[in-house]
């Protein structure tokens, strides 16, 4: 039987990217940050997962507006990167899972969630900005991508995105082999890339949610993209992604580690869970 | 009311609806496109020979033309497509957002809340 043996939630940016390709990971503005989601590094390298299905929301990259989806699964068993616009960075592509994803897309549609699955999928900064932060190994495990729609709106609720990590654990749960599998959810935390209010963070928000996913996600639920956006600015809604995550885990979990730093247009911030 | 978003104003906020991806749809497929060297490089050959070929009408090939970000946003571009413009014309998201904001980027850089003391960094 598989079985969840983490999770991670966390913020994804083309910034992060860019730092870590100009190798600012011991500039001033920058080392906060990689020193800070070091001991997530450590604790991932010691975990070893098998398998890591990762929740975050493509920008344009694989899915546009003629046809996006509220959900899409990757069912595949390799995952290039994406041309985001800047040309493609020095990485490998990513391991995928066929089997298991064709697992999940069962047991996901058979718990009423319908995702487009995609046997082709590139996939963007939503996984390749985070990763090579998290492990010196390119890559230490196979990914399974879901791609959720945070961007255009009418998105999924704050409800769903709970649910959704439910029915996710209900598949890892239910496939046969062993297998240690480590859920991730990416994006936020608050930021505000137009408008007047262009720059918008809120550090004291950002904090808050961290605090109350851990020990009250359900009240998360409760809120309204519109209350999301006023208190971490129109693009972190994006960070409703984590509740997956973090239901995916159970009632109760056992915080690895936490760190948030906000130097710029965006708040960082990570949670590492394992289940209680 | 749901927990969806249904336009409830947001101070300083154009939130992308489905209404502004149908009104945005021709300059965002424009940027989508740009996801490609061979296509940037025509692109950036002939700005306006290529937008032609997506529909944009006059006034959208001229918002683009004056890299008018605001004005893009307000004609529904969704900012994460036209960044791939941006990218493609040698500008990135701090130089978008302060044309945003009505600043230049030097007063954005020095007064972000960032830099002013507001980020706190947490553990545990």
């Amino acid at each position: 039987m598989a079985r969840i043996v983490g999770g991670i939630g966390c913020s994804h940016a083309p910034s992060i990217a860019h730092s870590y390709d100009r190798k600012l990971q011991k500039d001033p503005m920058w080392a906060p940050l990689y020193d800070g989601w070091e001991p997530a590094k450590e604790w991932l390298t010691r975990l070893k997962p098998d398998l890591m299905v990762v929740v975050y929301n493509d920008h344009m990259n694989r899915f546009f507006f003629d046809a996006y989806p509220s959900f899409a699964l990757g069912a595949a068993d390799r995952y290039p990167q994406a041309d985001e616009g800047w040309g493609p960075r020095d990485f490998p592509d990513f391991p995928g899972h066929a089997a298991f994803s064709w697992h999940l897309a069962q047991s996901l549609v058979e718990d009423e969630f319908d995702p487009t699955i995609c046997q082709e999928m590139s996939v963007d900064h939503g996984i390749l900005s985070i990763l090579p932060l998290l492990t010196d190994t390119h890559w230490p495990a196979p990914i399974v991508p879901i791609a959720a729609n945070v961007i255009q709106h009418p998105i999924p609720t704050p409800r769903r995105f709970f649910r959704l990590g439910e029915a996710i654990r209900r598949a890892i749960e239910s496939y046969p082999e062993d297998m240690r599998v480590l859920v991730v959810s990416t994006g936020g935390m608050s930021h505000q890339l137009h408008g007047p209010r262009f720059g918008f963070l809120n550090p004291d928000w950002d904090n808050e949610f961290m605090d109350r996913l851990e020990g009250d996600p359900i009240s998360l639920t409760k809120l309204t993209h519109a209350q999301y956006m006023e208190r971490g600015g129109a693009e972190s809604v994006e960070i409703v992604m984590w509740l997956a995550m973090r239901s995916a885990l159970g009632e109760k979990v056992r915080r690895v580690h936490r760190h948030y730093y906000a130097p710029m247009l965006t708040g960082y911030g990570l949670v590492a869970f394992e289940g209680a | 009311m749901g927990s969806t978003y249904r336009d409830e104003p947001i101070a300083g906020t154009t939130v992308f609806t489905g209404a502004r991806s149908h009104q945005g749809y021709r300059i965002n497929k424009l940027a989508m496109s740009l996801t490609d060297q061979a296509k940037r490089d025509a692109f950036r050959a002939d700005e306006r020979g290529y937008m032609a070929k997506f529909g944009l009408t006059e006034r959208e090939m001229d918002l683009v033309a004056r890299r008018d970000w605001t004005g893009l946003v307000d004609a529904g571009g969704s900012i994460y497509v036209l960044l791939k413009i941006a990218a493609t014309v040698g500008q990135n998201l701090l130089q978008i957002g302060a044309q945003m904001r009505g600043e230049t980027l030097d007063a954005f850089m020095a007064g972000r809340p960032g830099k002013q003391g507001t980020a706190v960094e947490r553990k545990g």
